[in-house]
């Protein structure tokens, strides 16, 4: 029940946050506050149902989800040069947030169905893997780079939930750490290179799959450099390079990280103070509502304010990781852990691209930007996590 | 079991560590932006919304003596474009509000673009109101193009004088390199008053400080910390025009070439100054019509030219007087010397002289122009060796020297001495023959009917130099008012005497020498003294120059007209017509206003070289 209230107060704390921004689209937060109503009757609601019966309709919800995603494609209206909205009815539909709880619940269902399931069998593994690429193809096919790089990101980490061997999940992750570094340097990737390779050698003793992550670690490093002499096209290197270097083209790819930068840098401790924010209020920010959002907080509200919203958020994560370890059903700890990646993965890329540490990629903070769908999707995540954990000790007599 | 919820805990902290460990490093990167290159960014930030603007001072206004508007502002509606911003597609939407070809609007964008990409540019200046209200309606639809309101300078009184005021030209390379306080682009003036007194009627720029977005609109102004200038208003001139007697000088000079000053000889200042042909001031304010601006820069008639102060030609028999002043000075006659004219003066050649045959003193050579008398007078100060003291006594008359009118381009004319003929045709290579014709204001002597005005003026105020000029009074922005003194020197060496002799002669020109047919006004007494000047090229250059009434003159008027013949039937009338009118402020003799307009140049058929009215 305490994290009932966590949630109302994190709501009704971050939900407002987007009530400064638009105030020249004034609808936006009248919208969003709906969508926040709508979320909160919705997460009560949902604590009448028990863990099992979603448990139980899980693929169903799989299935579905996949159909909307395919409507999606065909029917789907274009925003921002993504592809991601089903119009229904009044409001815009966008489909990949739905998906995203569906995969993980229909993974999390098959990886814990049956006790002799875990990712330490090759086909099993590989099936959960195919049951999360196949709505990444579609949100790639949406041309929604950041939501894909969210079920991405779900792989690795619903697969070391399930067994995979610690060295092997390092394995996983470490190209996409070495490629960031190598975008910077090549001698950056080539030392995580041979540190990861390391550390894989130290926690998991197999010689082969060091040698594995070295080759894949290498060829990393070299397929960058090639890819970024030879094969991307002119757009796609001129966003890396706004992202190493946005001085580069102040007024084109560069302006984004300039912009959000200055408007955060330009905070300073205690923020410019709430609409005053020059940067934001001026409208310098692009999407600054959605994907630029911690701009805005930054700019007003200062170090403190930012600062504050990043231990909030960090607090929410490990409060739901420690959720997940009390959790005795595989599946609730699977979920918990699951959502929890999602919500961190989606912070980080939402701050990182505002803070320059990560090239530019539009992606929402859960909860605090401006986005119906996704408010929804998240607070449902949300309930989930409580609902669980409401009925822990229900769910685990279940087993 | 066991082991598995091991895994889980060992799990469940190493994905707890990663997330505090990559918040730490969030935190930090957020610490580093916002609280140690705070400054860096604060900069960027204020940078990015606040942009300076210049505001443009209004000009000063000119006014003529009696307080007559007759230069002011008027706003100009212009469209703005920045080319980055602008789509090339919006061309035709563009070109059809304004009512112009694509092809047109098309040239003008890539102007633009040549310019610079990213910086506003005026599209296209003076449009009219409806069209700058339907550019405004359809902004939306034009990113990139913006709309300004400037000014341009009108003229709303009867006149043209477009010589006095001069035009205003956007500021080139050449001029913005010059001073500071110019921009590119500003408007600045090139000619006339507007570019003598451009400092005073410029004003000074106003800054302000607007918060702009990122699409660089206004958002007002800001006014915190900074504080905005405001423009200070361009001073505000009063000259010594006399509007009407203008309008009538150029009404008169209508289709005529030449030049008239009409000035207060005890002052210098000037009542009218009209050059003709004018060019129209009014079509160089605002969009510059370019087809009118080749065609006065290159028709045959030069309209650029200011004809009242910048020709050089002969001054012909309105020299006489001067010559006799000196005569008397230099003790070579006296006012009682009587030479007798034969028809012709001989020395090396004869020199014709159209006065009739008899004895002429210095009055009647004056007053009929006998080129004898004042051949005669040279003759003996050109073999005495007073050539250069008779330069230099003609020069404290303002001949051959520049004078100090407030006007840019005014010629210094020719009042040659020993020093200019010997470069002129070089040491020893001229002779007596090439400086007789000095007598009777011929050969190399030369001077703008504004120097004759004021050789004029000179003889009739009793011998004072006097600097013509059109600033009367300068008002400030702040209502502090500077008036503009007329300096006046005694030339000392002139006699009353002298002037007295001399004017009488001049008296008598009018009365009964060839200014008899139209020189005289009813009821006032005038005087003058009529010219021609050689034209190798055609009729000859008339020139007359009188002032009125003779015993208190208030008034010298000098006209001079372009192959215009006889200067008794073509300059004379029209002097004798702005004397009217300023004296009586009415002109009754529409007959004679009738005449000059449908005035048509005669010539004589005889030797018109040396011709004496």
């Amino acid at each position: 029940m305490a994290i009932i209230g966590l949630v109302a107060i994190y709501s009704a704390t971050q939900g407002p946050v987007s009530e400064f921004l638009p105030d020249y689209i004034q609808n936006n937060f009248a919208k969003q506050l709906l969508w926040v109503a709508l979320a909160i009757v919705f997460v009560l609601c949902f604590q009448f149902f028990t863990p099992r019966s979603y448990m139980q309709l899980s693929y169903l919800f799989y299935a579905i989800g996949i159909v909307l995603m395919i409507c999606t494609f065909l029917f789907g209206t274009e925003i921002n040069g993504a592809k991601s909205w089903l119009r229904i009815g009044f409001f815009n539909l966008q489909s990949s947030e739905i998906m995203k709880i569906a995969t993980i619940l229909a993974t999390a269902q098959y990886l814990t169905s049956r006790r002799d399931i875990t990712a330490e069998n090759i086909r099993y593994a590989l099936t959960a893997v195919a049951m999360i690429l196949v709505p990444t193809i579609f949100v790639i096919l949406q041309n929604d780079f950041g939501t894909a790089i969210v079920f991405l990101a779900l792989i690795p980490v619903m697969l070391f939930w399930s067994g995979l061997p610690y060295g092997v999940s390092i394995y996983i992750v470490s190209p996409a750490f070495i490629l960031y570094l190598t975008v910077f340097d090549w001698k950056l990737g080539a030392i995580a290179t041979i540190l990861i390779s390391f550390l894989i050698f130290m926690v998991q003793k197999r010689v082969w799959l060091t040698v594995t992550s070295l080759i894949t670690g290498i060829i990393t490093v070299v397929g960058v450099n090639v890819a970024l002499t030879d094969i991307l096209q002119p757009h796609q290197i001129a966003r890396i390079t706004a992202f190493t270097n946005p001085a580069f083209d102040p007024t084109g790819a560069g302006w984004n990280v300039i912009q959000a930068k200055t408007a955060i840098g330009s905070g300073g401790l205690l923020g410019k103070g709430f609409m005053e924010g020059t940067q934001t209020q001026l409208k310098f920010l692009p999407e600054q509502w959605t994907d630029f959002i911690s701009c805005v907080i930054g700019e007003e509200f200062g170090f403190m304010g930012l600062g504050l919203l990043v231990v909030t958020f960090l607090f929410l994560f490990l409060r739901l990781l420690k959720q997940a370890g009390n959790h005795k059903h595989p599946f609730a700890q699977l979920v918990t852990v699951s959502v929890t990646a999602v919500f961190f993965i989606h912070f980080v890329v939402n701050i990182g691209s505002a803070t320059a540490l990560l090239p530019v990629i539009g992606i929402p903070l859960p909860f605090v930007s401006y986005g119906g769908s996704a408010f929804l999707t998240n607070s449902l995540m949300l309930a989930i996590c409580l609902n669980m954990d409401l009925y822990k000790r229900d769910f685990s007599i279940y087993r | 079991m066991n082991n598995s919820s091991n895994r889980i805990r060992t799990s469940i902290f190493a994905l707890q560590a990663i997330m505090v460990l990559i918040c730490l490093v969030v935190l930090g990167r957020i610490f580093y932006l916002q609280i140690i290159q705070y400054e860096v960014y604060d900069e960027l930030g204020d940078k990015n919304s606040i942009r300076q603007e210049y505001v443009d001072a209004a000009r000063g206004l000119i006014y003529d003596r009696n307080g007559t508007l007759l230069v002011d502002n008027q706003p100009i509606y212009s469209v703005t474009i920045t080319p980055l911003n602008f789509d090339t597609k919006n061309i035709p939407l563009l070109a059809d509000l304004l009512g112009e070809s694509d092809s047109l609007v098309t040239e003008l964008v890539n102007d633009a673009k040549r310019y610079s990409r990213f910086r506003t540019s005026k599209l296209i200046t003076d449009v009219d109101f409806k069209v700058f209200s339907l550019i405004q309606e359809n902004l939306w639809q034009l990113p990139g193009i913006g709309h300004q309101i400037d000014s341009k300078r009108n003229y709303p009184a009867p006149i043209t004088a477009s010589h006095i005021f001069g035009y205003l030209r956007e500021a080139d390379e050449n001029d913005y390199k010059q001073t500071q306080s110019i921009r590119l682009g500003d408007k600045i003036g090139k000619s006339g008053l507007e570019l003598y007194y451009q400092d005073n009627l410029k004003g000074d720029l106003g800054i302000n400080y607007l918060k702009v977005n990122a699409l660089g609109q206004s958002l007002g102004k800001y006014t915190e910390q900074k504080i905005a200038k405001p423009p200070v208003q361009g001073d505000n001139l009063i000259t010594t025009i006399d509007a009407d007697l203008q309008a009538f000088a150029e009404q008169l000079m209508k289709g005529k070439s030449g030049g008239i000053v009409a000035m207060n000889p005890h002052t210098g200042e000037i009542l009218a100054l009209v050059s003709s042909p004018e060019y129209e001031v009014k079509k160089l304010a605002g969009r510059i019509d370019k087809e009118y601006w080749q065609f006065i820069n290159s028709d045959s008639t030069r309209p650029l030219f200011n004809r009242a102060i910048s020709s050089r030609q002969p001054p012909g028999s309105t020299f006489k007087p001067l010559m006799g002043i000196i005569g008397l000075h230099l003790g070579i006659v006296t006012p009682e010397t009587e030479i007798y004219n034969s028809g012709y003066y001989i020395r090396g050649r004869p020199y014709k002289d159209l006065a009739d045959p008899g004895l002429y003193d210095m009055e009647s050579a004056i007053a009929h122009s006998s080129n004898t008398y004042f051949l005669s007078v040279m003759d003996k100060i050109a073999t005495s060796g007073k050539l250069n003291t008779w330069s230099k006594l003609a020069k404290d008359f303002g001949l051959g020297v520049p004078n100090n009118i407030d006007l840019p381009s005014a010629n210094r004319g020719i009042l040659p001495d020993s020093t200019y003929l010997d470069n002129r045709f070089g040491k020893n290579k001229w002779g007596l023959g090439d400086v007789l014709n000095f007598g009777i204001g011929q050969g190399l002597v030369s001077a703008s009917p504004l120097q004759i005005a004021q050789m004029t003026s000179s003889i009739v105020n009793g011998g004072y130099k006097i600097e013509p000029h059109l600033l009367r009074a300068v008002v400030r922005a702040d209502g502090s008012i500077e008036q503009n003194n007329s300096t006046k020197e005694k030339i000392d060496w002139v006699k009353d005497e002298y002037l007295n002799t001399v004017k009488k002669g001049m008296r008598r020109n009018v009365s009964e020498g060839s200014g008899k047919f139209y020189a005289a006004v009813p009821e006032i007494e005038v005087s003058g003294k009529t010219g021609t000047a050689q034209n190798p090229f055609g009729f000859s250059h008339g020139w007359y120059t009188s002032f009125a009434p003779s015993q208190s003159p208030e008034i010298v008027v000098t006209v001079f007209l372009e192959n215009a013949g006889w200067a008794s039937i073509s300059a004379v009338p029209i002097a004798s017509l702005i004397l009217e009118k300023y004296l009586k402020g009415e002109v009754e003799r529409q007959w004679l206003v009738n005449y000059v307009l449908n005035f048509v140049p005669k010539e004589d058929n005889s030797e018109a070289s040396v011709s004496n009215e």
